[in-house]
């Protein structure tokens, strides 16, 4: 028996040391320095008073860091690491800032200047120039090399004017291109990497820090670019992001030090972690709008005056206190909150079971003769909303029947216009022509809705490129109580941004749809001591 | 002993092609366009179109499913189409972590509940029986999601001695191998005990008492080495298990296993993925069960015998 033990306990020992070896093979990493793998929570680094990592628990694993071949928040929040935009969007007024050009302007209706920094280097020491802004925006242009081809759709051309000036031609005036120039994916990256073989020239970038090492499942790892050209130069040595994505167990991993940021604390363990003295639970508007969507094209919800009744059917603020508690704000307008032009003072369809009662019957249909089919995606909060919809609508005598897909397929189905109600959520930061032509214009892949109007397609088009701002801002107002009455959706919230962290971070750079940027973000010793 | 080995495997060729196509089929079943998981929400149609043909998904179901076979012969498993990774390598990565999470947990629950078993076998009908009986209900019963977040609060949150998540070193391994480990020892506790109880009223056993043999040589020599062959089959079954169910406590953990991929996989609808890790999984799992076969022959001379003639 004794010797059947120690044989157990000996491979106890084998299959940890097994685990312990494997734990960082398979990772992709640019042949630069790397650590043991494990979080150096705690330790100071380089910087005296500073923790060397800075370790952001996330929700779920990156997926591709090439910047032109994806468009997911959590990619965007390591390429902003590494990479840089020709123009900078402020989180807090949405002002565009300088980055790597340092002035720009329309000189007619067609083209637009940028001139660049003289300054700027890439991580591997090259110099930045006009050359790698053509080869960035011509690679993104062409839809057999970036997925992200169909945003430039306006640019016609991008032309190298001098070694630090490139003038972009375009098909019209947008009031938007700029803050589609400010988009992640459109990053600046180095030709002369793209040029020179190099295994991952995607990597290379003008940002504070370098890519480092990503091992799926478990981290991805970026360090300082100790040779950043600029003045404002990251803090942390290590910046790392592992994806643990049961919530329940990213709130441990924050509590226990493992991790010093926990992005997307569960709702319900938001009061413990702000019983806890040693972690700050954030808390800002958001920019993310849920909302219930209706095929517009089909039966039933081809009659405007249903899709109203249904919306005065939906108690918003009740979904907020359930779904939410209460993080999160109701809206009536379509536009996202904190998006220039917002407008909530519509009458709108407000709660009133009476009222959608009286729209349902004028709508031509009588309590209990109808039946709709919602289709939602897997995951919160669509199936904590969903049957709340289920039991409104079951006030006014409409049955609903609750169909569940995974977000592809659900996105496919919406596509395809097989839905007849739906659920799902729009971030937007500051494009309107996010909203107004992605979503609601004739035939957009986005368009959910299957919203066909000339009168919208025609509106969104002149706030794209009306110039007079003052009359910009009336025309998106006029389009927003347009909408508002033609209902193709009813806006449930939007959902505010909760974000636990410890109480010495410092730098973070927080955007209410998620975007963040952690590139000055550090936690401070000298704060923990105290 | 040769053949019956080489016809074990070639068996394992008719269960991997139906269960590769059940999958398949399943996923297909499903619905949705991976093209809408790979490309951005704002591509353009005729950007989706391209990428549909490219990756042949207008083709009909039985002709992609033979190209798919095609390159599983080759060992070409295709690439995930969340990451890009190649399917194989993934699984492999995520392979030795599965492994070394799955053996360490089977042989702390070893270490427990064999002895205890046998300990309660032997005080049938006592306190110290039902007490046993207590724990393993308890094991069975307790959900190990639930059991790994208790065990992360105590151990990492609250007396900070051990790590909540991650994959770095042995550390990283207890916490995750004794929520695997623990439902598992329930498991076998609760076999080992009435196995026992089966072999402990045998004739063989009153007459090794008889000639006088010590307690000891009668309960392990005599006793257990008959009561092993039910033992063997739930270690072996609950290893399977264990390979390819120990998800839950791997999300909880972070543990990156190919539980975890999975789980992962199927809420993305990574589609290559799924069905390469599990027709991975069921080629694991037949091997597996070879292998509890063949530890019966070392156990019983009976069963070696029959596997000869057999072969």
């Amino acid at each position: 028996m004794k010797r059947i033990l120690a044989m157990l306990l000996t491979l106890v020992m084998v299959f940890a040391l097994v685990a312990c070896s494997s734990g960082n093979n398979g990772g992709t990493n640019n042949g630069g320095s790397s650590n043991n793998g494990g979080s150096t929570g705690g330790e100071e680094g380089s910087t005296p008073g500073v923790q060397g990592t800075l370790t952001i628990g996330i929700a779920s694993d990156i997926n591709e860091l090439d910047p032109q071949q994806q468009n997911d928040q959590i990619n965007n929040n390591c390429i902003a690491l590494t990479h840089q935009t020709l123009v900078f969007l402020a989180n807090e007024n949405n002002d565009y800032l300088p980055s790597l050009a340092e002035s720009w302007e329309w000189t007619d209706d067609t083209h637009l200047v940028f001139h660049l920094v003289e300054n700027a280097t890439f991580s591997d020491g090259t110099p930045f120039n006009a050359d790698d802004v053509v080869f960035t925006y011509e690679k993104a242009m062409d839809p057999d090399r970036s997925v992200v081809a169909a945003t430039l759709s306006l640019v016609e051309s991008v032309e190298k004017i001098d070694e630090y000036t490139v003038q972009f031609v375009t098909s019209s005036y947008s009031n938007e291109l700029l803050a589609v120039l400010a988009g992640y994916p459109l990053v600046i990256l180095s030709e002369d990497a793209y040029n020179s073989g190099m295994e991952n020239p995607h990597y290379v970038g003008t940002g504070r820090y370098i890519f480092d090492e990503w091992v799926p499942g478990q981290y991805v790892r970026f360090v300082k670019n100790e040779n950043y050209w600029g003045d404002d130069p990251g803090v942390s040595d290590v910046i790392e992001f592992r994806p643990i994505i049961e919530a329940a167990s990213r709130v441990a991993a924050l509590q226990s030090g493992d991790i010093d940021v926990c992005i997307d604390p569960p709702i319900n363990e938001l009061s413990f972690l702000e019983e806890d003295e040693d972690i700050t639970v954030h808390n800002q508007a958001g920019t993310r709008l849920f909302y219930l969507g209706f095929n517009c094209e089909s039966e039933p919800f081809n009659n405007q005056t249903l899709r109203q009744a249904i919306a005065c059917a939906i108690n918003r603020q009740e979904i907020i206190d359930g779904v939410l508690d209460g993080y999160g704000q109701a809206q009536t307008t379509v536009v996202n909150r904190g998006v220039w032009s917002f407008y909530d003072d519509m009458e709108g369809f407000d709660y009133d079971v009476e009222r959608a009662k009286e729209l349902l019957a004028e709508a031509g249909y009588s309590e209990g003769e109808l039946t709709v089919t919602l289709y939602i995606s897997n995951g919160s909060p669509y199936t904590s909303i969903a049957p709340m919809i289920m039991q409104y609508l079951g006030e006014i005598g409409v049955g609903v029947d609750i169909q569940q897909f995974d977000e592809a397929t659900l996105k496919t189905q919406c596509q395809d216009g097989n839905q007849q109600m739906f659920l799902w959520r729009w971030n937007v930061i500051d494009r309107l022509d996010e909203i107004y032509t992605e979503l609601f214009s004739t035939d957009y892949a986005t368009n959910y809705h299957q919203y066909s109007d000339p009168y919208v397609d025609d509106m969104a088009k002149q706030v794209l490129t009306e110039k007079d701002r003052d009359t910009r801002e009336q025309l998106s107002i006029e389009l927003q109580e347009y909408l508002v009455e033609a209902c193709p959706q009813v806006p449930l919230y939007t959902a505010d941004l909760v974000i636990a962290y410890d109480k010495n971070l410092k730098g973070e750079y927080l955007f209410g749809g998620g975007n963040h940027n952690w590139s000055w973000a550090y936690i401070d010793l000298s704060g923990s001591e105290a | 002993m040769i053949r019956y080995v080489l016809k074990r495997l070639l068996f394992m060729i008719p269960t991997i092609l139906i269960t590769s196509f059940l999958i398949y089929f399943a996923m297909d079943l499903a619905g949705g366009d991976p093209v809408n998981t790979i490309l951005p929400e704002n591509a353009t149609t005729e950007q989706k179109e391209a990428l549909r043909e490219e990756m042949g998904l207008n083709d009909p179901f039985l002709i992609r499913y033979a190209r798919y076979m095609g390159g599983l012969v080759t060992g070409d498993m295709g690439e995930s189409y969340v990451t890009g990774l190649d399917v194989f390598d993934r699984f492999m990565q995520c392979l030795p972590m599965t492994l070394a999470l799955g053996g360490t947990a089977l042989i702390l629950a070893c270490i427990i509940s064999i002895p205890l078993g046998i300990y309660t076998a032997l005080n049938q009908n006592s306190w110290k029986d039902t007490t046993g009986m207590v724990f393993a209900l308890f094991g069975v019963s307790m959900p190990n999601f639930w059991l790994g977040l208790m065990l992360m609060l105590v151990f990492a949150v609250n007396l900070n001695w051990l790590p909540s998540q991650g994959a770095e070193g042995p550390k990283y391994l207890i916490l995750p191998a004794l929520t695997v480990g623990l439902g598992l020892a329930a498991l076998i506790t609760r076999t080992t005990r009435s196995s026992m109880l089966d072999v402990i009223r045998a004739d063989y056993m009153t007459t090794a008492k008889a000639k006088g043999a010590s307690r000891r040589r009668v309960i392990y020599y005599h006793g257990l080495k008959n009561a092993m062959i039910p033992i063997v089959t739930a270690i072996g079954m609950q290893f399977s298990l264990v390979m390819t169910g120990s998800a839950l406590a791997e999300v909880v953990f972070s543990w990156p296993g190919i539980g975890r991929l999975v789980f992962e996989s199927i809420d993305k609808r990574d589609v290559p993925t799924v069905t390469g890790s599990i027709i991975l999984c069921c080629i694991l799992m037949s091997i597996i069960n070879l292998l509890v076969d063949l530890i019966y022959a070392f156990l019983d001379p009976r069963i070696k015998a029959q596997y000869s003639n057999k072969g």
